[in-house]
């Protein structure tokens, strides 16, 4: 993340946290087809990269979208995914999980052409079945573009805290 | 085990619902399973360089397993030998020496002690350090995939894996280039006994039609008929199932290798450019292998999806967790695009977030913890599926059952499985080699199959 970055200014800056608390109340829904029409762009590239743990000496570079990943989809993959959803015999989703959750941290930039960077964190809590609690804590990096009176993600690295991830699938948008 | 004395019944086909759940079952296999068998670490893809490491598990024990500089690879205990820390905490990297956070004992890539601090003034030149290196396990490489045994009794790697290298040469070695790992692996916890997952992927193809209806329903293709078992398959034209002497084995998909890759391109061109030069190499029945699409576990805890690609090791954390580490398996000499394209599929369908591994994960771990109920556990699970439709094969060594869709290979699985927990050493696992499959007792099956097709 640089400083010399334009901070987006308050008024975009709580237009974009508005956008994803509405971005959450759908997700929370369950409403992902509706995310997915309206909150993402259709040159999404969706990045779940896997970091190792590595000792500070070790050069190697940071993963790319060559690398192994959690997630790396195109619209159509995200969409094959949310479609799954809706199949009514994804069993493990029936009854539903509960998931929720805190943004927070939400630090825009202006990045030129009405797109902007933005920063932020991520707790996930999901619950299932009777007993089932999870947490997972994330960094999000998004490109967001302004359309119409709102914005649309077309790029969005997701980065996962644990290395060893304390639930069944990660299986989830966010 | 003499308060349970019928683990597994080879003749019923069933299992004492102990074996998921018994803190003593468990306690008997990490003794006589995992530090009496080969188990997987590596491929030679991901530390290609002296020097290179990766750190691992050989069931419970923290292993580090490096890269010599004559080219041989040496595993290793990750626990100085001084007051046992554990050495190294990374995943990976380029090391020269190991470096104990706690009193800065330094051990060489090949596990020797080679630096103590203070020596001299503190040890009084009475420090035997070559009797204090880290504590080694046996290494050997099979096409490029390296295992460790922590038994100097046990047989080597190729009698280990026995005549079930008949069918990993199919792959493993394939036209020529062999496969290789692409790491980093994905890891996660599932609350499962380890044998859930092994089981479901040496010989499940029960489930796919019905536990990845929707999945299937997305992906389309040639398994789409597969979905909510809804299509009427011709099962026994479409594959069969496999079992060996020491457990290893799998279920085939005739003609589906890359049936669960959406984008496949690279992939499907590779195989049909290969084929032939696998069939003239190892005749027209592992050419048909060679173009199927594999569930397969080797004996005890390493399961692969060939054609899907997926390569996976469920190291088990008690009787009641894993730890999962999913890699993705690329023929060596494919270019770099048909790589990165199986990797992502590969990812998408059985990552962790994969959309047909999230299906399973409800499943194995449910299928273990039922069993905490005393009434439950008190019980027997069946796997009976096809008892009858299998025997020595004209050419295929080993079992061969008539479909994929049976239990074959879950029978021969847990048959080693008892014979492994019930030997006090592997001396006594050789006396049965030569009636190990007795307990297959339709001898004729295929023969009389095949006369009468004739």
């Amino acid at each position: 993340m640089s400083v010399k970055q334009t901070l987006a200014g308050l008024d975009v800056q709580s237009a974009i946290e508005m956008h994803y608390r509405a971005e959450v109340r759908l997700l929370q829904n369950g409403q992902y087809r509706e995310w997915l029409t309206e909150m993402v762009d259709e040159d999404i590239h969706y990045w779940m990269p896997i970091y190792e743990q590595r000792l500070i000496r070790d050069r190697r570079p940071d993963p790319t979208p060559d690398d192994a990943a959690i997630y790396n989809d195109d619209y159509g993959e995200l969409k094959q995914r949310v479609e799954r959803l809706y199949s009514g015999t994804v069993w493990m989703e029936d009854p539903p999980s509960k998931i929720r959750y805190f943004v927070s941290n939400v630090e825009a930039f202006h990045a030129g052409d009405g797109e902007f960077d933005v920063f932020s964190n991520l707790a996930i809590y999901r619950n299932r079945r009777q007993l089932e609690m999870t947490v997972h804590t994330l960094g999000r990096e998004d490109k967001l573009r302004q359309v119409g009176d709102g914005f649309k993600v077309f790029r969005r690295k997701l980065i996962l805290d644990a290395r060893v991830t304390q639930d069944k699938n990660l299986y989830f948008f966010c | 085990m003499p308060r349970i004395p019928n683990l597994v019944d080879n003749v019923e086909a069933n299992q004492s619902r102990e074996i998921f759940w018994d803190k003593d079952v468990y306690d008997l296999e990490l003794e006589r399973i995992f530090a009496r068998s080969w188990l997987f670490l590596g491929h030679e893809s991901l530390l290609p360089k002296p020097g290179d490491f990766i750190t691992t598990y050989m069931a419970e024990d923290k292993v580090i397993l490096s890269h010599q500089q004559d080219g041989s690879f040496r595993a290793f205990i990750n626990s100085c030998t001084h007051r046992g820390n554990q050495i190294c905490h990374a995943d990976s990297g380029n090391a020269k020496a190991f470096v104990c956070n706690y009193h800065g004992w330094v051990f060489g890539q090949d596990g020797s002690l080679v630096d103590v601090p203070l020596e001299t003034r503190c040890y009084h030149g009475q420090l035997d350090k070559e009797q204090l290196g880290a504590k080694h396990v046996r290494v050997e490489t099979y096409k490029g995939f390296i295992f460790g045994c922590g038994d100097a009794d046990a047989p080597g790697l190729e009698e280990y894996l026995g005549e079930f290298r008949w069918y990993l040469d199919t792959i493993w070695e394939g036209a020529g280039g062999g496969l290789e790992l692409l790491g980093p692996p994905m890891k996660s916890i599932l609350a499962c006994n380890w044998k859930v997952p092994t089981e479901n992927f040496v010989g499940d193809g029960y489930h796919v039609g019905w536990t990845h209806a929707g999945a299937l329903l997305g992906i389309g293709g040639e398994l789409a008929g597969l979905a909510g078992n809804r299509a009427d398959i011709p099962f026994e034209d479409l594959g069969y199932q496999f079992t060996t002497r020491h457990g290893h084995g799998f279920g085939v998909i005739n003609n589906a290798a890359a049936a669960i890759h959406v984008k496949r391109d690279g992939w499907a061109k590779y195989l049909a450019d290969t084929r032939a030069e696998v069939g003239r190499k190892f005749g027209p029945e592992r050419e048909e292998l060679y173009v199927g699409h594999w569930n397969c576990s080797i004996f005890p805890s390493c399961s692969f999806l060939y054609g899907t690609n997926t390569f996976k090791v469920w190291h088990p954390r008690g009787p009641h967790e894993i730890e999962v580490w999913t890699y993705t398996m690329v023929p060596r000499d494919a270019d770099a695009e048909t790589k990165n394209s199986i990797q992502r599929e590969a990812s998408r369908s059985f990552g962790t977030a994969g959309t047909l591994e999230s299906d399973d994960g409800e499943n194995m771990s449910s299928a273990t913890h039922v069993n905490r109920g005393t009434i439950t556990r008190d019980g027997r699970i069946d796997s009976s599926m096809g008892v009858g439709f299998e025997g020595p094969h004209p050419i295929f060594p080993g079992i061969v059952g008539s479909s994929f869709i049976g239990e074959t290979s879950h029978r021969g699985f847990y048959r080693f499985w008892k014979e492994m927990l019930d030997a006090p050493d592997w001396k006594t696992v050789k006396a049965n080699d030569d009636t190990w499959d007795s307990i297959f007792t339709n001898r004729d099956y295929w023969s009389d199959k095949i006369d009468a097709a004739e």
